[in-house]
């Protein structure tokens, strides 16, 4: 148990000081920054678009950082052979992933927190330039705790695309567990239309293995609830533990798939 | 190296040179539907994955440009509104509680030309949307009860969506005695000022302009008629200036005065019909 | 006694090919004994199954028959592995820690206390001659920087057993003296090092017992001592200034005479050549003797030997 510690650490060592992940957040600020531009454009509604615009920067620049520094994880320790002393060391295999596992969640928590503050930094400075009449008939106020809401979901929805991106690496390169990836992501969001598959097409045999896929794949579009904190619609508790119980079930089914194909594999 | 240095700097030069000489081309002539990037609502909805807050924002940006760059072009131009209900209608569809867009439509979609695309059947459609994604909005039923009033003249309808309203949870108390008066007196100029009166309380800026411009047209009739009578029973009264102070003009058809083609408060509500 | 390292039969077989996978046989039925204390030399030519043998016993690759132990405990134990250090070929680490950063990491994997870990990183890193360096990323180390980081990385936890695969690669003639005395004070220190090289000159200065294999076979083991055929082979006599009619009659007798630099010739003469003879006479001429050696089989002579004995015996 004592590995996952320190194995965790260096993984988010190293990946906090990777330029990809400078560079991501980077953007990622900026473009919360620029927010403030662009609502110019919106006749008023500028209190929605920042938020709007934040949530999904820190959305898809969470994503990228999931799917790309995550397929490093693996992929890469195996293609340059880092792997070789760490393993020759006092730590099982399954340690390794989880410890890999554990770091890389450690970097996302950093990256979301990160754009968290600047998106609530902008609401402030917004807020400030509003007389508060103006504020009272918006459908939330600009420094909404609820968008925290919306931030734990996005992290429940992208420690899911993790664990996809580690399971892929253990066995595939890193192109193809990327592309694996950002498939199942695509997917994913795209499960809610599956269950409606009826109403499409005819086939019972084709509605039987959309509705088993439904089930299987794991619905990303659950996860998202950013339309509901933006317009002040409450986001019940239950729903917030019973999203983060299907992630971490998700997440777990991944790991050990991750442990069992990582611990018979040979390193050539 | 100085070389390879210089002519990159030269070859930008020239590429800015060539954009600014292009800009000045007459563009072809044809406004691109492809704006609307995607044409059917459902579809983008789904292309938008879990983007969709800020996709319904790129389609409400379009849509305010459209309807403003329409209603403020020149008179060389034909004014063609036919794209402000679908990019109303994606962004709604994307985002279904985006009650700004809903009461933006409402109000100009039923604007008659040149104002408008003159269409208060796609305001009604979209007023509709709106309450069937959240029932227990007033100011949604309001905007209903305001086409109907306005520009169907339908006070029996008009007076019903009120009183819906006003029974919703948060109507404000100036509800109830509107939907009286419009079931009393609709049509009446009176009735018209009360409801005029109470948007122009409204907390958006342009609800609130066009609110004001609509009581200084009604202030226009009222001061349009005061005058026709006098003249009638002999009053030869100078030609006043509009409450825009802009002076009427007169009407030889009709003998009276009327609100003069420069002013703002041209055209008056009836007085022109959108092209077919 | 425990042997230290033990293989028996260890095979692995490789699937190659990508429609109807064929095994490849990596590793036949390899078996040997290294003891403890031994400085023992793993050699063989590129792609003999050197490397796959150091994977098979650090758990990298699975074997397909036959069986290991180190330290009397089966490959399987993780236990084991605070009592070795592993020294891959052309070691790669991590781009953004520093060289103390990252053994830092590894003595926590080691379970060490971090006052520990600090006098023990701190002794390491002297040890292999890494000074102010050991702040820096590791993505800016040359090569020879990094075999040294991986020497310390096997080092860290003061092993019984070290592994190293071509411990010499990347070293410049300075960084292999200082390598070479490492070894031998690890071996001073009664630690076991088992090491793959196909440097056989630095095999036969250090090593106690050697391995040969190629082709994935075990071609010969022992002692150098028991390998090599100890009987002189011939006599090297160097002389400086040898007078031209000499020289003919010099050249009569010897296999062979050359020319090195200036006025030196090396002259080669069969084990019956009476060498003390011809350099009184040639001394009595006006010469002068540089050197005389006796010529014995080389372990590079037998590496190539049993090598090519490989190649000819039927692959069964």
């Amino acid at each position: 148990m004592s590995a996952i510690g320190p194995v965790a650490a260096a993984v988010f060592r190293e990946s906090v000081r990777d330029k990809v992940f400078y560079n991501l957040v980077l953007f990622g600020v900026l473009l919360v920054g620029a927010s403030i531009v662009i609502g110019q454009l919106t006749a008023g509604q500028d209190v929605k678009i920042i938020k709007d615009l934040g949530l999904a920067a820190t959305s898809l620049f969470g994503l990228f950082i999931a799917i790309f520094i995550g397929i490093n994880l693996v992929s890469k320790e195996v293609e340059r052979r880092s792997v070789y002393p760490l393993l020759a060391k006092p730590i099982t295999r399954p340690q390794f992933i989880a410890g890999k596992y554990a770091g890389l969640l450690l970097t996302l928590l950093v990256n979301l927190a990160v754009m968290t503050v600047a998106l609530y930094t902008v609401l402030y400075f917004l807020a400030r330039g509003i007389p508060a009449p103006i504020q009272g008939a918006w459908d939330a106020p600009a420094l909404d705790p609820a968008l925290l809401k919306a931030v734990a979901m996005i992290f429940l929805e992208l420690s899911v695309v993790t664990a996809v991106a580690l399971f892929f690496s253990t066995y595939s390169s890193p192109m193809l567990s990327a592309i694996f990836t950002l498939g199942v992501y695509v997917v994913g969001q795209f499960n809610a239309e599956l269950k409606r598959f009826d109403a499409i097409v005819d086939s019972p045999a084709a509605i039987a293995v959309a509705k088993a896929c439904y089930y299987v794949l794991p619905d990303f579009s659950r996860f998202d609830v950013k339309l509901a904190v933006v317009h002040g619609v409450p986001v019940p508790g239950a729903f917030m533990a019973a999203s983060a119980a299907y992630a971490a079930a998700y997440v777990a089914a991944l790991l050990f798939g991750a442990m069992v194909i990582f611990a018979r594999r040979d390193f050539k | 190296m100085r070389g390879p240095a210089a002519a990159a700097a030269l070859c930008l030069a020239a590429a800015v040179a060539l954009h600014a000489a292009i800009d000045r081309w007459p563009a072809p002539a044809v406004d691109t539907p492809g704006l609307l990037y995607v044409r059917s609502p459902e579809a983008a909805r789904r292309a938008a994955l879990s983007y969709r807050g800020i996709a319904a924002d790129v389609y409400w940006i379009r849509a305010l440009q459209h309807f403003g760059s329409e209603r403020l072009a020149g008179p060389g131009h034909v004014k063609d509104y036919s794209l402000l209900y679908p990019l109303l209608d994606l962004a709604t569809t994307l985002d279904p509680y985006f009650s700004i867009a809903y009461r933006f439509g409402s109000i100009f979609l039923g604007e008659p030309y040149p104002g408008g695309p003159g269409r208060p059947d796609l305001a009604i459609a979209l007023l509709k949307k709106g309450l069937a994604a959240q029932p227990a909005k007033w100011q949604y039923m309001q905007d209903l009860g305001f086409v109907y009033y306005w520009h169907l003249h339908d006070y029996h309808a008009a007076a019903e969506a009120f009183q819906r309203a006003s029974e919703m949870p948060g109507a404000p108390n100036w509800m109830r005695p509107l939907a009286a008066v419009t079931l009393a007196e609709g049509g009446h100029r009176n009735a018209s000022r009360a409801l005029w009166t109470e948007l122009a309380k409204s907390e958006e800026p342009w609800l609130r302009d066009s609110a004001v411009l609509r009581l200084a047209q009604l202030d226009a009739m009222d001061t349009m008629e005061a005058w026709k009578r006098a003249k009638d029973q002999g009053l030869n009264l100078p030609i006043p200036n509009d409450p825009s102070g802009t002076p009427f003009v007169l009407n030889p058809a009709t003998g009276g005065i009327i609100v003069s083609p420069q002013s703002k408060l041209y055209p008056l509500p009836g007085q022109l019909e959108p092209p077919r | 006694m425990t042997a230290a390292i033990r293989t028996r039969e260890l095979s692995k077989d490789y699937l190659v090919g990508f429609w109807r996978p064929r095994p490849y046989r990596a590793l036949d039925r390899l078996s040997i004994d290294v003891a403890p204390g031994d400085v023992f030399g793993f050699l063989g030519p590129n792609g003999a199954g050197k490397t796959t043998t150091l994977k098979l016993l650090m758990q990298l690759v699975f074997p397909t028959s036959g069986e290991a132990e180190i330290l009397g405990r089966p490959l399987g134990d993780v236990s084991i592995r605070r009592r070795i250090g592993y020294l891959p070929e052309n070691p790669y680490f991590y781009d953004h820690l520093t060289a103390e950063e990252l053994l830092d990491y590894y003595g926590r994997l080691f379970g060490q206390s971090a006052a520990d870990r600090r006098q023990r990183v701190g002794k390491t890193l002297d040890r292999l001659g890494i000074g102010a360096e050991r702040r820096l990323p590791l993505r800016k180390f040359s090569k020879g920087m990094l075999q040294r980081v991986g020497l310390a990385q096997a080092l860290l936890n003061d092993p019984e057993v070290v592994f190293l695969d071509e411990p010499m690669s990347g070293l410049d003639p300075l960084g292999r003296r200082d390598v070479r005395a490492l070894i031998l004070e690890l071996r001073d220190q009664g630690r076991t090092i088992f090491f793959s090289s196909h440097i056989l000159s630095d095999a036969e200065a250090l090593c106690t017992r050697v391995a040969i294999v190629a082709k994935g076979r075990l071609a010969a083991s022992g002692t150098l001592t028991d390998l090599k055929e100890f009987a002189i082979q011939g006599w090297e006599l160097v002389m400086a200034g040898v007078p031209p009619e000499a020289l003919e009659r010099v050249r009569a007798r010897a296999r062979r005479v050359v020319t090195i630099g200036g006025d030196r010739y090396a002259i080669d003469l069969p084990p019956d050549g009476r060498p003390e003879e011809l350099l009184r006479e040639l001394t009595a001429a006006g010469a002068t003797p540089v050197s005389l050696n006796p010529v014995r089989e080389t372990l590079e002579d037998v590496f190539v030997r049993r090598v090519a004995e490989m190649g000819e015996g039927a692959r069964s």
